[in-house]
């Protein structure tokens, strides 16, 4: 109920801004530099989704650290057991179901981590934070304005952590089966004639791998974010205080799914799919 | 997307026929996901009722091909919104 009134006070508080000439959802995935830095070519700007990952790391070792590390007992208390329902998400449901046997010891910190940190992201978009960048006065006084913005709806974020994955996939693969042997495992047992054709699709396959990773946690948080912010929208662009009846329930249905469902299987999902892959180059037959 | 307002508001016929397409492979596409999406949460049903210990282990790979599913409506939406801003 707390975060139905906040979601809604957010996208409200923007309404004093009335002197604008339109209210448009995909104006808040603008980023702005707040810091420029820029070293040759590269633009290394601060921006929102920066911090918004600043926060993120933090936040995810808070957690880690919080949960799995500190005043660990054998009878567990209520901190514990999620920390230790967490780790067991992690080792059963990500771990065991991607990775041999062999490699668990070496990569579940990493799926594990990525599951976590892509959870605290995806969860920090949808509490409303005053870090959007923008001011607004009430009652004279100057104050920041309250939003929801996630970093993994940024592509860039996304493919960052896509490419990881994707990098680590090819290095392990290379490691565990040797440059030829694991090159070799590309090539799809069929008659001979059938090969021109499959192995270019083979290798755009794995290419494809890296787009389809970004851009379903990409897509699915835009498409959230985007639900969310043009149901709110719609009474400030038709504007009718009167739709509030339909938009904001419809709005708080959406955010409810987005918060309950789409971010914890978004981060499971690319979680397990890291590790299928990281498990699938290096066990090939499998 | 303000441009799909405009199109809407001040009779753009362009821009009015992209927000068209657009809408409607969206809706095409979701047509299609949601069949797979019913398929998958149909069949888990089933598997459970027939074998309810199998439960734990299903959850998993059940929320695997539902996220699979789902992200093809979103390849749909990334490429009409692609297409409606580049176009």
């Amino acid at each position: 109920m707390k975060l139905l009134l906040l979601n809604a006070l957010t996208l409200a508080s923007e309404a004093p801004a009335g002197e604008e000439p339109k209210f448009d959802p995909s104006h808040e995935f603008e980023l702005p530099a707040w810091v420029s830095i820029h070293i040759g070519p590269l633009d290394m700007s601060i921006n929102k989704a920066v911090v918004y990952l600043w926060l993120g790391s933090l936040l995810t070792m808070a957690i880690g650290i919080l949960l799995m590390r500190v005043r660990l007992r054998v009878t567990p208390d209520r901190r514990q057991t999620i920390g230790e329902q967490i780790y067991d998400i992690a080792q059963t449901q990500v771990a065991e179901q991607g990775l041999p046997t062999k490699a668990i010891g070496r990569w579940f910190p990493y799926v594990a981590s990525l599951m976590l940190f892509i959870w605290t992201i995806n969860m920090l978009g949808f509490i409303p934070l005053p870090i959007t960048g923008e001011r607004f006065e009430l009652f004279g006084i100057d104050l920041p304005v309250w939003g929801i913005y996630a970093a993994t709806s940024s592509i860039s974020v996304t493919l960052a952590l896509a490419l990881m994955t994707w990098v680590f996939t090819h290095i392990e693969g290379v490691r565990a089966n040797g440059p030829v042997g694991y090159f070799k495992s590309w090539i799809p047992e069929v008659p001979k004639a059938m090969l021109p054709m499959l192995v270019p699709l083979e290798i755009l396959g794995q290419f494809m791998r890296l787009v389809s990773l970004s851009v379903r946690l990409f897509a699915n948080m835009l498409a959230g974010h985007m639900l969310i912010l043009t149901f709110i929208g719609l009474i400030f662009v038709l504007e009718s205080v009167f739709l509030a009846v339909v938009a904001v329930p419809a709005a708080t249905a959406f955010y409810l799914f987005e918060v309950v469902i789409v971010v914890s299987i978004q981060a499971f999902i690319f979680a397990a799919l890291s590790a299928i892959y990281i498990g699938s180059a290096i066990e090939p037959d499998h | 997307m303000s441009n799909l307002v405009l199109a809407a508001t001040e009779g753009n016929v362009v821009d009015l026929g992209k927000a068209i397409a657009l809408a409607l492979g969206i809706g095409l596409g979701s047509l299609g996901a949601g069949i797979g999406i019913g398929n998958i949460f149909g069949s888990m049903i089933q598997s459970v009722a027939r074998q309810p210990e199998l439960r734990g282990e299903l959850t998993g790979i059940m929320w695997l091909g539902f996220a699979l599913t789902e992200a093809v409506v979103f390849y749909g939406l990334i490429g009409g919104l692609l297409a409606f801003v580049l176009v």
